[in-house]
């Protein structure tokens, strides 16, 4: 939005008159009200439902609705050990979501492999076959950091456009929606990273539109 | 609750009673002092239901079988060789000559099997199978007919070492999927190259943790 | 003013009131999705089985029926408790006939526990 105009919603809200466009208006509603899927993985999964619970409550972000299908969800929350015979699955489910789709990766084990990177089994990060919004360190994170992930996304929901080039991958026709599902090798998961997606050492990803 | 005869005196127990059965003690020495069997291949399952059915042992429960991965080893040992050394003279005198020879001892797979007794309350026994070495003759004969909870331990062990429990009456792979090739829990794996991030240089890092700390 | 005074004039506009109220949030929903966000379906999007696995074999199998059994035990034993709350609770003021009506209620009962324990549901395993 142009400066001038935002001064003019400001100079008109001063005087009792309330403006806005439908592009905030259309990322308040998003933005309150992600529904997660229904989906643990491991240790950190009890916090997510301690989360969820009276004592810190996640309702009061308008995400109280864990759904258990893919298809009613817009958050999946990878909360625990991403392991190797479990990766198709989840990259599966995240696939099977609607548009727009978002993805916190709750715990050392979710954003890199943890305590178990060294593993023969442990996926070393769910980013390595799908796009990432938030990440989430902690061995398990507490709940209060899976609230901040929670509120870091909602910010990040808030600032997308409708328009334009920045617009985020779910309005560009030609970004992809599914990704490809890693296949079980002879030696390991095949590839070993979608590289489309996966920020690696090169320094020099080919990321999609976010 | 009924005394657990002594290593030694089941391997005798066993001898006696299964002519031909080779029983080695396996003696540990560490505090707990948990001596074990090592059985032969083809009278394992006939000493397992011995000791299973004898009525004084009835050890009916078999609560843990793993494997062990024991590499390649190589010792060298001094020994004295007589050999014929130029003399200063010029001419030849027999001498004793110390030699070290370097001996390759080849490793081997290890199954191993903890029995304890429900009904006597006594355990555990540890009985041990060798297979012959870790690349091409890695068969065991599979105790599962015997004890039934041997059945998915025996496949862990089967899909992590590679051991081959013959008469298993489903071998699979139980962790691993179906078409993995690699053992992971023996010593000598190395995971896929392309799986490993380089780590960062520790170095570098903690130069830009110093320099966020003191601007 | 020139209302027309047909009686049917109120209902028909209520009517149109309330189609509209349905049909607006859904042309709005349309429309949106027309505009903005480009319609992205795929074989794996659009997959039936929703679990992260991919689905094999066939839906079309046959399923064992003795768990309609099972139902029906539970019927006789939760249907009873049901009953029975109230017929304990108002026991002493209750005339001769209805003691009688509850008892053949509980030998109804007592019959469909028996012929399933002669089916032999009632032993596990």
């Amino acid at each position: 939005m142009a400066d001038d105009l935002k001064e003019l919603k400001i100079e008109l809200s001063k005087n009792g008159i309330f403006t806005t466009t439908l592009e905030e208006l259309y990322n308040w509603g998003r933005k309150n009200s992600v529904w997660p899927l229904t989906f643990g993985l491991a240790c950190c999964a009890i916090e997510m439902i301690a989360t969820t619970m009276a004592r810190y409550d996640l309702a009061r972000f308008g995400a109280e609705v864990f759904r258990p299908s893919p298809r009613q969800a817009d958050l999946i929350i990878v909360s625990g050990t991403v392991t190797k015979k479990m990766a198709p699955q989840v990259v599966r489910l995240y696939n099977q979501m609607p548009e727009p789709k978002y993805v916190i990766a709750m715990g050392a084990c979710a954003i890199s492999g943890g305590p178990f990177r060294d593993g023969y089994n442990v996926l070393r990060g769910i980013d390595r076959y799908i796009p990432v919004d938030v990440h989430i360190p902690g061995c398990p994170p507490r709940p209060e950091a899976l609230i901040h992930a929670f509120m870091t996304l909602q910010k990040k929901i808030d600032e997308q456009a409708l328009r334009g080039e920045s617009r985020p991958r779910h309005l560009h026709a030609d970004a992809p929606s599914e990704f490809p599902v890693p296949e079980f090798g002879a030696h390991g998961l095949e590839p070993a990273q979608n590289d489309e997606v996966f920020l690696n050492e090169t320094g020099n990803p080919l990321r999609v539109i976010q | 609750m009924s005394a657990l005869p002594t290593v030694e005196d089941l391997k005798a127990q066993i001898e006696a009673s299964l002519p031909g059965a080779a029983v080695t003690v396996i003696p540990n020495g560490s505090p707990s002092a948990q001596h074990s069997l090592l059985l032969d291949h083809e009278h394992a399952r006939a000493v397992a239901l011995f000791l299973r059915d004898h009525p004084d042992l009835r050890l009916d429960f078999c609560s843990l079988v793993t494997g062990v991965d024991w590499l390649d080893t190589e010792t060298t040992e001094k020994i004295k060789v007589k050999k014929m050394v130029a003399g200063p003279d010029g001419s030849e005198i027999e001498q004793e000559v110390e030699e070290t020879r370097k001996m390759k001892v080849p490793g081997y797979l290890e199954a191993i099997y903890h029995l304890f007794s429900m009904e006597k309350k006594h355990g555990p026994v540890i009985l041990r199978l060798r297979t012959a070495n870790r690349t091409d003759q890695t068969h065991v004969p599979s105790l599962t007919p015997v004890w039934r909870s041997c059945e998915f331990q025996e496949r862990e062990a089967f899909d992590l070492y590679g051991i081959v429990f013959d008469g298993h009456p489903d071998l699979r792979r139980i962790l691993m999927w179906e078409g993995f090739q690699d053992f992971p829990m023996r010593k000598d794996y190395v995971p896929p190259a392309d799986d490993s991030l380089a780590p960062l240089p520790f170095a570098s890092l903690q130069r830009a943790s110093t320099k966020e700390a003191r601007p | 003013m020139n209302i027309p005074q047909h009686p049917w004039w109120t209902v028909i506009a209520l009517l149109l009131g309330a189609v509209a109220f349905g049909i607006t949030p859904l042309a709005l929903a349309w429309l949106w999705a027309k505009v903005f966000s480009p319609q992205k379906p795929g074989a794996e999007k659009n997959a039936t089985y929703e679990c992260g696995l991919e689905s094999k074999g066939d839906a079309w199998i046959q399923f064992g029926a003795s768990y309609y059994l099972y139902a029906i035990v539970f019927l006789v034993f939760d249907v009873e408790a049901v009953f029975l709350l109230p017929f304990a609770v108002a026991f002493t003021s209750l005339s001769a006939g209805a003691c009688l009506s509850m008892l053949v209620f509980l030998v109804l009962l007592a019959e469909g526990l028996v012929w399933a324990c002669q089916k032999g549901m009632l032993t596990w395993a």
